[in-house]
């Protein structure tokens, strides 16, 4: 797939490597998207997004060993961080408005 | 306090009247301006007579959503040229990008003096390994300063139309849409219990490494205020308010703006007068290193950690 | 030795993404969301761990590997734990839980049920909201 003149043995094996768990993964964040667009039920969604940062998670450190820039894995961390907390609010808001509304349509069905 | 002064005496200073001034006890207008009292409401009945039928009117014809064949077809349509005209536009744009010169061929517009100066010099220039934060804090550090002004105005703002009195705060925390959520959860608590100190060492080693990986003041600052956020949503807002309060909120915020500006400022006037400033650039690759990069690196990471708590207190409970 | 290193990282990264092919199987051939969480969960956990063993064994030992080791404790912290916030959600906003799995409403009942349910008697009473 890719011979350039200029790299050895090894290190052509290592970048056929690299490219081809990027592709695979990247396949899989379809399937995931696919997934996160059908599921009936809310919490199927954000199982899906939350697969999909872990699988983003793996393809960001594959790419910072095939560029050779180390500095790329602190984005890995920073997206761990970000993912959780996006759960962490999400079912935290999610839980309040249902209830809420929950408690509301029950009064207003009660007084009408 | 003991004062040497009587307070009569103390009531004539300048000091008297600055500080009352500061804490706004007194209305400066009261007793000295003369104001007339505002004229009481006078409903006009005909008027709202007319705008009741008009209401009325309205509701029954216009908006018969069922019957109204005037509304339908026109809802039919906007889809329609909904779609044609975002299918347009695309068209539009991506003919116009096929006009575009080459990504990096020598004839681009962007490949000017100015880029190739960044790239040539930059490094001996402003130091950093990081060009872009080189760049950005800098070559066009007044631009970056007036990005770090639109958070602090954006707060304000939200602050103004959102901010509750405290004891408003107070008496509606048993009222308000929390009661809703579930709180004191023991795992998320314990999981906060680990995982806050971790976010909030890696923004500040994001922070302090600005100009030697990519990173620097803004990304170092909302994974700092990222790191807030969940301590807030784990424990309570009162369990924050010990650290991190509006008084804490105010000082941090407006210290890193007028930080900013002072050194902005220095940087830029020496520079232009063709002054030698007294800001080691230090050798490239360390942290302590790259002149003023690094304490506005700091300032910007205050003012942006601040921006994210605040707006995300503001928008759930009005207040910090 | 350097043939031995890619050999040993590419057998660690291909473990890592059989789990990934694992737990996307099991998110479109299981049929409720719960179920479906478990499945997601194998991804965050092995699949995550055994691919940045890989990747760790491909950079050698430098500080890049130090932070990979945080990434994975760091997702091993968070995953249970967001595991279970989604489940809670799940549990409160679900009005029809019955119909995809047994609930019990106090912990009384489980002890009184039966070895090998005998029927399916559904006398749950609507009393205690699970909490």
């Amino acid at each position: 797939m890719i011979a350039q003149p200029d790299l050895t043995l090894l290190e052509t094996v290592y970048k056929n490597i690299y490219i081809g768990v990027l592709i695979i993964l990247s396949i899989g964040l379809f399937l995931c998207l696919l997934r996160a667009v059908k599921g009936p039920r809310i919490v199927d969604r954000i199982v899906a997004v939350n697969m999909m940062g872990t699988m983003v998670i793996v393809m960001i450190a594959v790419l910072s060993l095939l560029l050779k820039e180390g500095y790329l894995i602190d984005i890995c961390i920073l997206y761990a961080c970000v993912s959780f907390l996006a759960v962490v609010v999400i079912t935290k808001v999610y839980i309040g408005v249902f209830r809420q509304n929950k408690e509301e349509g029950e009064d207003s069905d009660g007084v009408a | 306090m003991s004062r040497r002064k009587t307070d009569a005496e103390y009531s004539k200073t300048f000091a008297f009247k600055f500080f009352r001034w500061l804490s706004g006890t007194k209305d400066p207008y009261v007793n000295t301006v003369e104001m007339t009292p505002q004229k009481e409401y006078k409903p006009d009945k005909e008027r709202m007579k007319w705008l009741e039928f008009e209401e009325k009117e309205a509701k029954e014809k216009v908006y018969d959503l069922d019957n109204n064949r005037v509304i339908k077809s026109y809802e039919k349509m906007y889809h329609a040229v909904a779609v044609i005209f975002c299918v347009a536009l695309a068209l539009l744009l991506l003919y116009t990008v096929s006009y575009l010169p080459r990504y990096g061929s020598e004839d681009r517009p962007t490949n000017n003096e100015v880029a190739e100066r960044y790239i040539e010099q930059g490094m001996e220039e402003t130091g950093a390994v990081n060009v872009v934060t080189g760049m950005i804090l800098t070559y066009r550090a007044f631009d970056t300063f007036g990005e770090t002004n639109v958070l602090f105005i954006a707060t304000c703002c939200v602050m103004i139309m959102l901010m509750l009195e405290e004891s408003v705060l107070e008496s509606t925390e048993i009222f308000n849409e929390r009661r809703y959520e579930p709180k004191n959860d023991r795992i998320l608590q314990g999981a906060a219990y680990v995982l806050c100190p971790v976010i909030f060492i890696f923004g500040i080693y994001v922070i302090l490494n600005g100009q030697i990986s990519p990173g620097g003041g803004f990304s170092g600052g909302s994974i700092m205020g990222a790191g807030l956020i969940l301590y807030a949503t784990a424990f309570s807002f009162k369990n924050t308010e010990r650290f991190f309060n509006e008084k804490v909120y105010k000082v941090a915020k407006i210290t890193a703006l007028i930080m900013y500006g002072l050194i902005g400022s220095y940087f830029y006037i020496t520079g232009a007068n063709g002054i030698a400033n007294h800001i080691p650039l230090g050798i490239p690759g360390h942290i302590l290193s790259a002149g003023i990069i690094l304490p506005i690196d700091i300032c910007v990471g205050i003012e942006v950690a601040c921006t994210m708590y605040a707006f995300y207190a503001l928008f759930r409970r009005g207040g910090l | 030795m350097e043939w031995l290193r890619l050999i040993l990282g590419s057998a660690f990264l291909l473990v890592g993404i059989v789990f990934f092919a694992i737990q996307l199987y099991g998110i479109f051939r299981l049929d409720y969301a719960l179920n479906r969480m478990h499945a997601a969960a194998m991804g965050d956990t092995l699949g995550l761990a055994f691919s940045m063993l890989g990747l760790m064994i491909f950079s050698g030992l430098n500080f890049n590997t130090f932070k990979m080791i945080i990434v994975v404790v760091l997702l091993w912290n968070a995953s249970p734990v967001s595991s279970h916030l989604l489940a809670r959600l799940e549990v409160m906003t679900n009005s029809k839980l019955e119909n995809h799995l047994k609930v019990y409403y106090k912990l009384k009942d489980l002890e009184d049920e039966p070895e090998q349910g005998s029927g399916d008697d559904s006398t749950t009473d609507q009393k205690g909201q699970t909490k």
